[in-house]
C-alpha cells in the first residue's frame, strides 16, 4: 500500500514542483512587480502602490488592444467551431480516401505558428494582390494586412486556417463516440438529416463542443506570435493584441512594471471568462 | 513513508538546482575564454562573422561567438531582465541604449585607449544622448538616413539631384508624369514609415525641440511640427498603389530591379539592395527638407557602438576584441561591406554610391535621428504609421503630446 502510494507521489510531485518553480512563482513575481516602478533592469525600484493600475485604466492603447483582442477572439471562436464541425462531419462520413483527407486537414496544426504567419505574410503581399488585380477586385489588389480597417480580417483568416485543424480532430473523435444504432433508429422513425443533427449528433458531442469553445477562445485571447509574424500590431495599432502590447510596451518600451500590471488584469479577465464559459457550457451539457 | 517523501523532496530540489546551474554557464572545457558578441544588424551578420573568424585565429586563447536575433533590441532587453547580459554588445545609439546605460548595464569605458582614435563628434553624440559624462559605448560605425536614387533613371529623364524640398516635389511630379514610380514606399514595416519623419524633424524643428519637450517648454502642436507632419504626408501620392502593403524586403528587391526612381532609406540598406542586383548604379542624397539648400543637414547617427557588459567576467578579453575591430584594416573592411561610415578618424568611405554625402561628413553638417530623443515607450514608429494612413495631422500632433505625457507620468 505504502509502496503504491509512493509511486503516485513520484508521478505527481515532480511535475507540481516544476510547475510551481517555472510558472507559479514567476507569475507571483509579476504581481509583485506590478506594484513597483521597476523598468526590468535597473538596480533599484520603489513601491508605487496602485499607480500603475491607475494609469492603466486611463491608457487608450490598452482599451484599443482589448477591443481588438475580443473582437478577434469572438469571431475566430465562432468561425473555427462552425467550420471544424462541418469538416469533421465530412471526414466522419463514408468518403473515399478518408484517412488521406484527415491527414491533410490535420497538417496546419503541426506547422509552427510563426512559419505559417510568415508564409501568409508573403502570400498576402505578393500572391493575393496579383489575384486581386487579375480579377479586378479593388479590395484584394492591395495588401489586406496594410489596411488599418481590414488588417484584422487577414489575421482572423490565418488564425482560422490554422486553428481549424485541432478542433476538427477533437470533433472527429467526438463523432466517433456516437453509436450508429441511434442513426439507424432515427432513420426508421423518418427523421431527416437536419433533425438528426440537432437531436442526435449535436447533443451527443456536447462535451467536445465545450472543450473546443474553451480552447479556441483561450488560444485566440492569447494571440501573440501570429500578430508578430503578420502585422507586428500594425498598421498603427490596428491589430495590436493585449499580449503583444504587454511584450512591446514592457520590453521595447522599458515599462516592465506597468505592463506587469496590465498582465495581472488580463490574467483575471481570462480566468473569469474561462470559468464562466465552462460553467455555462457544462450546465448545458447535462440539460441535453 | 516519511523517509520516502524526504527523499523525494531532495531529489526534486536537486533536479531543479541542476537545471538552474546549467543555465548559468561555467568555465569552458577547452580552456578558452568564451566571449558572446551580441549585435542588432541582420545586414552585418556575415561581415562580423568574417571579422570574428579572423580574431579567433589570431587569438587562440579567446573564442568569440556572434548572436544576431531578429528584433534584437527587444531580445537584448529580455536578456537584461534575465540578468544574462552578453559580454560585448553592438547596437545603435538609440533610446534603448540610453535607458540601459543609465541603468548601469554597460561598463564605464572612459579613458580606455580604444577611445583615442575615435572622432570626438561621435563620442559627443553618445554623451548628449545619455546625458551623462561617463562613456559607456565606443562609436564604431555611423549611418545616413536619406533618399536613394537610381542614376540610370535620373539620366534617362534628364533629372538633377534635388537640393531643396520644392525641387524634390518637382522631381517626383516629373517622374510620375513620365509614368515612373517616384518613391517605393514600404510602410507595412512601421520603422520605415518613420525614416522620413526622422529626416524632417531634426532639420525643420531641430533636436533642441525634443530636449525642450522633455522640460515641457514646447508642445508638438507647434507650427514647426505641423510642417514636419504635412511634408511626411506629401510623398504618399508619389508612392506605389500599395504604400502600406509593402515591406522593407519588398522595397529592397523592387528598387534594386529599377521599379522606382527613389527610395527613402538608410545607408544600411545598400548592401541588401546590391544582393538583389549587383549592377545597380545607385546614388544617395541627403533628404532636402527645407528650401534653403545651405541650411539642410544630413541625418546621421551612430549605427553601431560597441559596449561591454558591466557584469562580464572577461572585461580585458572583451576590450581586446573591440580594439581588434577598431584596427584600420578591419574597420575599413566592415564599412566597405556595409556602406557605413567609420567612427575611427582617417578611415574613409570610398563607395561611389555615397560619394555625394562626403561633403556633409567633412564639414560636419550632420544632425542625429529625431527618435533617438523620443522615449521608446511612446512607440513613435507605430504612431507615424497610423498617422500616414489616416492622414489626420491635428490628431497626430495631439497624440504625440498625450502619449509623451503619459509616458513621462508613468516614468516619474
Amino acid at each position: 500500500m505504502v509502496k503504491r502510494r509512493a509511486a503516485f507521489y513520484w508521478m505527481t510531485v515532480p511535475a507540481l514542483l516544476l510547475f510551481f518553480v517555472f510558472h507559479t512563482f514567476p507569475a507571483l513575481q509579476g504581481v509583485f512587480y506590478s506594484f513597483t516602478n521597476w523598468n526590468g533592469f535597473a538596480e533599484s525600484y520603489d513601491f508605487v502602490g496602485f499607480k500603475n493600475y491607475y494609469y492603466l485604466f486611463q491608457d487608450d492603447n490598452v482599451g484599443n488592444a482589448y477591443w481588438f483582442t475580443f473582437k478577434f477572439a469572438v469571431v475566430v471562436t465562432i468561425v473555427i467551431n462552425v467550420l471544424s464541425l462541418l469538416i469533421a462531419m465530412g471526414l466522419n462520413a463514408n468518403i473515399k480516401a478518408r484517412n488521406f483527407f484527415r491527414g491533410v486537414y490535420f497538417l496546419p496544426n503541426i506547422l509552427s505558428v510563426l512559419i505559417v504567419g510568415y508564409i501568409f505574410n508573403y502570400l498576402f503581399s505578393n500572391v493575393f494582390t496579383v489575384w486581386g488585380q487579375n480579377l479586378g477586385l479593388e479590395a484584394l489588389s492591395t495588401n489586406l494586412l496594410g489596411s488599418q480597417g481590414l488588417a484584422w480580417l487577414g489575421v482572423v483568416f490565418v488564425a482560422v486556417w490554422q486553428g481549424i485543424a485541432l478542433n476538427t480532430i477533437l470533433y472527429l473523435s467526438g463523432l466517433q463516440t456516437i453509436p450508429t444504432q441511434l442513426y439507424e433508429a432515427s432513420g426508421l422513425d423518418g427523421a431527416n438529416k437536419w433533425q438528426e443533427f440537432w437531436k442526435i449528433t449535436f447533443p451527443l458531442i456536447a462535451p467536445f463542443f465545450t472543450i473546443n469553445m474553451v480552447l479556441a477562445m483561450k488560444n485566440a485571447l492569447m494571440v501573440f506570435d501570429l500578430i508578430v509574424a503578420l502585422t507586428n500590431g500594425g498598421p498603427g495599432r490596428a491589430t495590436q493584441s493585449i499580449s503583444h502590447l504587454i511584450y512591446t510596451g514592457g520590453f521595447e518600451g522599458g515599462e516592465f512594471a506597468y505592463q506587469s500590471a496590465n498582465s495581472v488584469i488580463y490574467f483575471i479577465v481570462i480566468a473569469v471568462i474561462s470559468i464562466v464559459q465552462i460553467r455555462y457550457l457544462q450546465r448545458r451539457e447535462t440539460d441535453m | 513513508m516519511a523517509k520516502w517523501s524526504r527523499l523525494l523532496g531532495t531529489a526534486c530540489l536537486l533536479g531543479v538546482l541542476l537545471m538552474l546551474t546549467a543555465c548559468g554557464g561555467g568555465q569552458s572545457a577547452d580552456g578558452k575564454v568564451h566571449i558572446e558578441f551580441f549585435q542588432n544588424k541582420p545586414e552585418a551578420k556575415d561581415s562580423f562573422d568574417r571579422l570574428i573568424a579572423k580574431f579567433n585565429e589570431e587569438n587562440p586563447d579567446i573564442a568569440v561567438t556572434q548572436t544576431n536575433p531578429p528584433d534584437a533590441e527587444t531580445v537584448l532587453m529580455t536578456r537584461v531582465v534575465k540578468e544574462d547580459v552578453p559580454d560585448v554588445i553592438g547596437m545603435g545609439a538609440t533610446d534603448t541604449y540610453s535607458v540601459l546605460g543609465q541603468s548601469g548595464i554597460f561598463a564605464d569605458l572612459t579613458g580606455e585607449p580604444a577611445l583615442d582614435r575615435i572622432n570626438p563628434r561621435y563620442v559627443q553624440m553618445l554623451t548628449d544622448l545619455t546625458g551623462s559624462k561617463e562613456i559607456t559605448g565606443i562609436p564604431y560605425a555611423a549611418n545616413a538616413d536619406g533618399i536613394m536614387y537610381n542614376r540610370k533613371i535620373f539620366e534617362q529623364q534628364n533629372l538633377e539631384v534635388p537640393k531643396t524640398w520644392s525641387e524634390l516635389m518637382e522631381t517626383a511630379q516629373k517622374l510620375k508624369d513620365a509614368g515612373i514610380t517616384p518613391f517605393y514606399l514600404t510602410y507595412k514595416d512601421d520603422w520605415t514609415s518613420n525614416l522620413l519623419f526622422n529626416a524632417l524633424a531634426p532639420n525643420i524643428a531641430g533636436i533642441d525641440f525634443f530636449l525642450e519637450r522633455r522640460d515641457d517648454k514646447v508642445t508638438f502642436e507647434d507650427p514647426v511640427m505641423r510642417e514636419v507632419a504635412e511634408k511626411a504626408l506629401a510623398v504618399l501620392p508619389f508612392g506605389t498603389n500599395d504604400n502600406f502593403g509593402r515591406t522593407y524586403a519588398d522595397g529592397n528587391r523592387a528598387f534594386a530591379n529599377g521599379e522606382a526612381a527613389m527610395y527613402i532609406q538608410g545607408s544600411w540598406a545598400i548592401p541588401e539592395i546590391r544582393k538583389a542586383n549587383a549592377n545597380i548604379d545607385l546614388g544617395f542624397f541627403a533628404t532636402p527638407t527645407v528650401d534653403d539648400a545651405e541650411a539642410n543637414k544630413l541625418v546621421s547617427g551612430v549605427d553601431t557602438l560597441l559596449a561591454v557588459s558591466e557584469s562580464t567576467e572577461h572585461r580585458a578579453e572583451s576590450l581586446r576584441f573591440i580594439e581588434f575591430l577598431l584596427q584600420d584594416e578591419n574597420i575599413a573592411q566592415y564599412i566597405k561591406e556595409q556602406t557605413a561610415f567609420a567612427a575611427v578618424e582617417g578611415v574613409d568611405q570610398n563607395d561611389p554610391a555615397v560619394a555625394e554625402l562626403q561633403p556633409y561628413f567633412e564639414s560636419g553638417r550632420l544632425v542625429d535621428f529625431a527618435d533617438h530623443y523620443i522615449p521608446a515607450a511612446v512607440q513613435l514608429n507605430s504612431m507615424v504609421q497610423g498617422f500616414l494612413q489616416d492622414g489626420d495631422v491635428d490628431a497626430f500632433l495631439k497624440r504625440l503630446d498625450s502619449e509623451w505625457t503619459k509616458v513621462a507620468n508613468r516614468r516619474s
